[in-house]
C-alpha cells in the first residue's frame, strides 16, 4: 500500500525505449494517481479492559463506552489536550459561557454550521446542531423512563427542570415540549441556562460527556435502540459493532474539522508540539477497538505489535529498569512512555456514628489518628502498588483545581507517635498485648473487606499496622454493593474507598466529607461543623485564592477529626508505539485518538501485522 | 458344634497372628510404597505437631528478609547474600526548596489559628514537630525457600501452612466421617421411613454441585478462620461415607449374629454401634483418610478463593493466592513451596489410603 515502487520504476524507466518511456509515463501517472486514492489508512488498534454496554450518551456509566461517546458526539466545552491542571475550553460554543448574576446564569453561544452526521432520522437532508438539541439533550438527562446515572449531576440545579420531571412520575409522560424556565433559546444559536443556587461547577457539568448533543429525531426514530445508533457532531462515527468484541470507528465525513493549537504546560510537551501543532484534526482515519478483558493477553498482543497501546500494571519489572526508566529493549524498539498520576485518591473512612470508633471526643480523635499514623504507606505502594503510585497529601489529589502541593499531612507514618497517642489517651495494654478502651471495655476494629488477592494484601498490611500499636482488628469480608448499602445507612465501621474525578475541581472531591451528603457520597458519616462551614463558603466561590485557602482548611479540619485515613493516588504508564504521535494521557479525557496522528512509515503493514 | 467351629477359628487366626488388625498389619508391612508414605505422612504429623507447639515456624509472621528475598536453598542455588540494613521510612520524594518551607510555615500559622486541634497541646507534649524517626532493622537479602512479598520465610510460611492444612484436613474428616457413619447406620439398620428421611436428605446434600455447596455455606457463615473451615467441609462432606455405611448395615443386619443378639435382647443401640460397627470400621477408617486428602485440596481452593483461613492465619491455600500474581513476575518460590509440600503430603496420603485398603480389605485376604 505504500510508495515503494517509484525507485524501482525510475531504474527500469532508464533502458526502455522512448515509445516504452511514454508508456510508462502514462502508467506511471495513472498509477500515482490511483496511489493517491488508496493512500494508506492510518489505523490505531487499542483494547478495553471491559465490555461496552452502548453508546447512548445519558444512558451509560462505564468508561468505555463513554470514550466511544466522546468522539461521536460533542458537548458545548471539553477540555485543553495540554494544560495541567485540565482546563476548559470551548467544543460546539464559540467561547466559554458568560456567567452573570452572581455564579446562577450561565448564556452558551453555538458555533453556526455544525452538522450532525448524516443518518436516515433525517430524511436525507442535511441537519444542523442549534441551541434547542442541548435543551432537549439536559432535559433527557432528567427522564425518569430513562433512568440515566448521571441524574444526579442536574438535579435540583435548573430552575423548572425537577418540577418537570416530577411531573411525569405522575402523569407516566415526560413532556419534552414544555417550556422549562431555567433552560432558554434566545434564538437559534444561543442557550440560556438559569440555576436555582450559584454554582461555578456547572462549566464543568456542560464538558460532561453524558450531557453531549443528541438530535431528538434519531432518539424517536429507534426508540429502545439509541444504544445502538449513535448520531452525533463529533469526529468520528460508528462503523462496526460486535457486541462485547469489537467496536470499529471511522471519521465523520460532515466533521468541520478541527486544528491541533495547544500550548506545552509541562516538561516534554515541546516535542508533542512540534510533531502535531497546525494539523487538521481528526488525522486517524480509523480506529479498531478489541474487548480484551485478561491484562494477560492484552499485554501479550501489544507485545506481537497487534495493539498500539500497552498499560504497564502488573509487567512493572519486565518494563523499567532500577530508576524507574524504560528497559534497554523497549527504547531500541522506539517505543515512548506515558506516565500520569490519576485524578483520584483513596481513602479508609472511620464512621462517625460507630460505638467504637466514632464520635468527637478527644479520646475518640485519638484513637482514629492513631490509627492512621500506624498504617505505613509507603509499604503499600512499593510492594501492593508495585512503585506506580504516590502519596496523597490532601483529599483533592494532584493536577485538581484546589490540591497544594506545599500541604505538610499533620497524620503523617509515626507508629511511635501513635502509641504514645494511645497511652496517654488511657487506652491501655493488656495482658494479651492489646489494648482496651479507655473504660475498659474491649477495643475490636471491624474492617470491610471483600475476598480478592489483593485485598487480602491490604489485609496483610492493615493488620501488621495495627499490631503495631497494639489495636485488635478483624475483616469482615463481603460484596461491593452490600458495603455501599451498609455504608450509606452509616453501617459500617471501616472501610477502604477510592474517588476518581468526574471533573477536575477540589470540590469534587471535598463533597466527600460534607455533612449533609451523608446516606450518599459521604460514606463515613462524617458531620463536622467546622468542616461544613469551610465547605459552604467555598460553594460560594469561583476558583480562587480564597476559595484554594478554604480546601487547606478543609484538609486540615478533616486531619484534626481523622476522620480519613488518606491513601494514594495510581500512576498508570502507558507504553505507546513509535508509529502513534502526539499522545499524552488526559486526566479526564479518554477518547485522545481524536488528537492523535499515525506515521505511516513506521506503522507495520498488514502483512507484518498478523 | 458352634464351640468347635470357634475354635478352629481362633487357632487359626494365632497361627497367623491376633486376629483381623495384626493380619492387616502384617499385609500392610509386606507393601515398601505404603511403608514409605506412612513415613512421609507420620513426618508431616511430627512436623504439625512441633509447629502447634511453637517450637518450628512460630515466627512466620516476622519480616526476616528483604521484599521478595530470592531462595539460595543453603547456598546450594546460589551463595546466601548476606544481610542488608532496610530503613522502612522513605526518602522525601521532593526536596522541599527553603522558599517552599518558608510559605509552609506561613499556611501552617494560618491553619492553626483557622483550625482548632484539640490534641495540639497533647502531642506537642509527646514530642510530635513533624519529625519521623527512622526504623532500621537489619534484613537477610536471600533465604533457603526464599521470602515472600513482605520478606516473611516461606519455608515457615509452608511448615505453619502444614499445620493449618492436615489440622483442617483430618478434624474435618472426622467430622464427616462422624456424622456420615452415624446416619449411615441408622438409615442401613432400622431401613423404612427412617432410610427414606435419611435418603432424601442425602439426595438433596449431593445435588448440589460440592464447590457451590461450601461456598454457599462459606457465604452464610462470614466469620473466617480454621474452625469456620472445618465446620464447613464436615457438614458438607459426609455423603459419602453415609452411602457406604449404609450399604454395610443393609448387609450386616440380615446376618446371623446380628440375629442372635436381637434374640438375646440386647438393645439396638448397643448392636448398632457394638456389635456391627466394628465389622465395618475398616470402611469408615479408609473413609476418612480418603476424606483428609480431599479436604486438604479443599481447604486448598477455599482459601485460594478467599473463604478460607484469616489474614493472620496461613495455610497453602492462602500461600497460593499470594503466590498466583507473582509468579508471573518470576517469583515461583512460594508457588513451589506450598504446592509441593502439598503435592507430596497428598499423594502420600492416597497411597497410604491404597496400602490401607489393600491390608483390610478380606476378600484380598481369601486371595492371598
Amino acid at each position: 500500500m505504500r510508495l515503494r515502487w517509484d525507485g524501482l520504476k525510475g531504474r527500469a524507466v532508464r533502458r526502455l525505449s522512448m515509445k516504452a518511456m511514454l508508456l510508462s509515463l502514462a502508467w506511471l501517472i495513472f498509477s500515482l494517481a490511483a496511489s493517491t486514492e488508496a493512500a494508506p489508512l492510518k489505523v490505531l488498534r487499542m483494547a478495553f479492559q471491559t465490555a461496552e454496554t452502548g453508546f447512548d450518551p445519558p444512558r451509560v456509566s462505564d468508561l468505555y463506552s463513554n470514550t466511544v461517546n466522546e468522539a461521536i458526539f460533542e458537548r458545548l466545552l471539553t477540555y485543553d489536550y495540554l494544560a495541567r491542571p485540565a482546563r476548559l475550553i470551548p467544543m460546539t460554543a464559540t467561547a466559554l459561557p458568560e456567567i452573570t448574576d452572581g455564579g446562577k446564569t450561565y448564556t452558551f453561544h453555538l458555533r453556526p454550521g455544525i452538522r450532525f452526521s448524516p443518518d436516515p432520522a433525517f430524511g436525507g437532508k442535511p441537519r444542523e446542531l442549534t441551541a434547542a438539541d442541548y435543551v432537549y439533550s439536559f432535559k433527557r438527562a432528567l427522564d425518569p423512563k430513562l433512568r440515566s446515572p448521571w441524574a444526579f449531576m442536574l438535579e435540583g440545579k435548573i430552575i423548572g427542570l425537577d418540577a418537570l420531571a416530577e411531573a411525569a412520575k405522575k402523569s407516566g409522560k415526560y413532556d419534552y415540549d414544555a417550556e422549562v424556565e431555567g433552560l432558554k433559546t434566545p434564538d437559534r444559536y444561543t442557550l440560556q441556562i438559569r440555576l436555582r443556587e450559584p454554582d461555578y461547577n456547572f462549566s464543568y457539568i456542560a464538558a460532561h460527556t453524558p450531557f453531549s448533543a443528541v438530535a431528538r429525531e434519531v432518539v424517536e426514530k429507534y426508540g429502545d435502540d439509541t444504544m445502538a445508533h449513535p448520531v452525533g457532531t463529533g469526529p468520528y462515527v460508528l462503523k462496526q459493532w460486535t457486541r462485547g468484541a469489537r467496536i470499529v470507528l471511522e471519521k465523520n465525513s460532515e466533521y468541520r474539522g478541527r486544528v491541533w493549537d495547544f500550548a506545552a504546560s509541562e516538561d516534554g510537551d515541546e516535542e508533542l508540539v512540534r510533531e502535531m501543532q497546525g494539523k487538521r484534526l481528526p488525522l486517524i482515519d480509523r480506529v479498531e477497538i478489541s474487548i480484551i478483558e485478561e491484562e494477560q493477553s492484552a499485554w501479550l498482543a501489544f507485545n506481537r505489535k497487534e495493539l498500539d497501546f500497552g498499560g504497564v500494571g502488573s509487567f512493572r519489572e519486565q518494563v523499567f529498569d532500577e530508576k524507574k526508566e524504560l528497559k534497554p529493549e523497549w527504547r531500541a524498539q522506539g517505543v515512548k512512555l506515558s506516565r500520569a498520576i490519576a485524578p483520584e485518591v483513596t481513602y479508609t473512612f472511620f464512621n462517625f456514628r460507630d460505638p467504637v470508633v466514632g464520635g468527637f471526643s478527644k479520646e475518640k480523635r485519638a484513637l482514629r489518628r492513631a490509627i492512621i499514623m500506624a498504617y505505613n504507606r509507603d509499604e503499600e505502594i512499593d510492594v501492593i502498588r508495585k512503585g506506580q503510585a504516590i502519596l496523597a497529601t490532601m483529599p483533592i489529589p494532584v493536577g485538581v483545581v484546589g490540591h497544594d502541593s506545599r500541604y505538610q499531612p499533620l497524620n503523617a507514618y509515626n507508629p511511635a507517635l501513635a502509641n504514645k497517642l494511645l497511652d496517654a489517651y488511657g487506652f491501655k495494654k493488656g495482658k494479651n498485648g492489646f489494648r482496651a478502651m479507655p473504660d475498659g471495655t474491649p477495643l475490636l476494629l471491624k474492617f470491610a473487606t471483600g475476598t480478592t488477592a489483593l485485598e487480602r494484601q491490604f489485609n496483610e498490611l492493615w493488620k501488621k499496622a495495627m499490631d503495631s500499636i497494639g489495636v485488635r482488628i478483624e475483616f469482615q469480608p463481603g460484596k461491593f454493593a452490600d458495603f455501599i448499602k451498609a455504608s450509606q445507612a452509616c453501617q459500617l465501621q471501616m472501610w477502604g474507598a477510592a474517588w476518581t474525578a468526574d471533573y477536575p475541581d477540589g470540590d469534587n472531591f471535598m463533597q466527600l466529607l460534607y455533612g449533609p451528603n451523608t446516606n450518599q457520597s459521604n460514606h463515613g458519616c462524617y458531620e463536622s461543623k467546622a468542616f461544613d462551614a469551610f465547605y459552604e463558603a467555598s460553594r460560594k466561590l469561583p476558583d480562587s485564592p480564597e476559595r484554594n485557602r478554604l480546601f487547606l482548611e478543609m484538609t486540615r479540619q478533616m486531619e484534626v477529626d481523622g476522620a480519613w485515613a488518606l491513601g494514594l493516588s495510581r500512576e498508570s504508564n502507558t507504553l505507546i508505539r513509535p508509529w502513534v504521535l502526539g499522545y499524552k494521557k488526559h486526566p479526564i479525557l479518554s477518547a485522545t485518538w481524536v488528537y492523535l496522528d499515525i506515521d505511516t512509515e513506521k506503522a507495520p503493514t498488514k502483512a507484518e501485522a498478523p | 458344634m458352634t464351640e468347635a467351629i470357634l475354635s478352629s477359628v481362633t487357632t487359626v487366626a494365632e497361627k497367623r497372628g491376633n486376629g483381623f488388625w495384626s493380619l492387616a498389619w502384617q499385609r500392610f508391612r509386606d507393601d515398601r510404597v505404603g511403608l514409605v508414605s506412612l513415613v512421609i505422612v507420620a513426618a508431616f504429623l511430627v512436623v504439625v505437631l512441633l509447629s502447634a507447639t511453637g517450637l518450628v515456624a512460630g515466627n512466620w509472621n516476622q519480616e526476616v528478609a528483604i521484599h521478595d528475598a530470592p531462595p539460595d536453598l543453603w547456598g546450594l542455588l546460589k551463595p546466601a547474600a548476606p544481610a542488608v540494613v532496610e530503613n522502612a521510612m522513605h526518602q522525601e520524594q521532593v526536596t522541599p526548596t527553603a522558599e517552599s518551607i518558608e510559605e509552609w510555615k506561613n499556611i501552617e500559622a494560618m491553619l492553626s489559628a483557622t483550625v482548632v486541634d484539640p490534641l495540639a497541646d497533647t502531642l506537642q507534649a509527646l514530642g510530635a514537630d513533624h519529625e519521623t524517626v527512622a526504623v532500621v532493622k537489619e534484613k537477610r537479602a536471600s533465604l533457603p525457600f526464599g521470602g515472600d512479598r513482605w520478606g516473611r520465610d516461606v519455608l515457615s510460611k509452608t511448615i505453619k501452612g502444614s499445620q493449618t492444612s492436615i489440622i483442617v484436613g483430618l478434624s474435618a474428616a472426622l467430622l464427616a466421617t462422624l456424622l456420615g457413619t452415624v446416619l449411615g447406620a441408622l438409615a442401613g439398620y432400622y431401613g423404612g421411613r427412617i432410610d427414606d428421611a435419611l435418603n432424601w436428605f442425602y439426595n438433596v446434600f449431593s445435588a448440589i454441585p460440592y464447590l457451590l455447596l461450601i461456598l454457599a455455606v462459606a457465604a452464610v457463615l462470614q466469620q473466617r478462620g480454621v474452625t469456620t473451615v472445618i465446620l464447613i467441609l464436615g457438614l458438607t462432606g459426609w455423603s459419602g461415607v453415609f452411602r457406604l455405611i449404609r450399604a454395610e448395615y443393609i448387609k450386616h443386619r440380615g446376618r446371623e449374629y446380628v440375629q442372635a443378639a436381637h434374640a438375646f435382647g440386647v438393645p439396638n443401640r448397643r448392636i448398632l454401634f457394638f456389635h456391627i460397627l466394628p465389622n465395618v470400621f475398616h470402611v469408615v477408617l479408609v473413609n476418612i483418610s480418603i476424606l483428609a486428602v480431599g479436604f486438604i485440596k479443599a481447604e486448598v481452593i477455599l482459601s485460594y478463593l478467599g473463604f478460607g483461613v484469616k489474614v493472620d492465619e496461613v495455610s497453602w491455600g492462602s500461600m497460593l493466592n499470594d503466590a498466583q500474581g507473582e509468579l508471573i513476575l518470576g517469583r515461583w518460590w512460594e508457588l513451589v513451596a506450598a504446592g509441593g509440600a502439598m503435592a507430596l503430603l497428598v499423594t502420600a496420603f492416597s497411597l497410604l489410603t491404597d496400602a490401607m485398603r489393600d491390608a483390610m480389605d478380606p476378600k484380598i485376604q481369601k486371595a492371598s
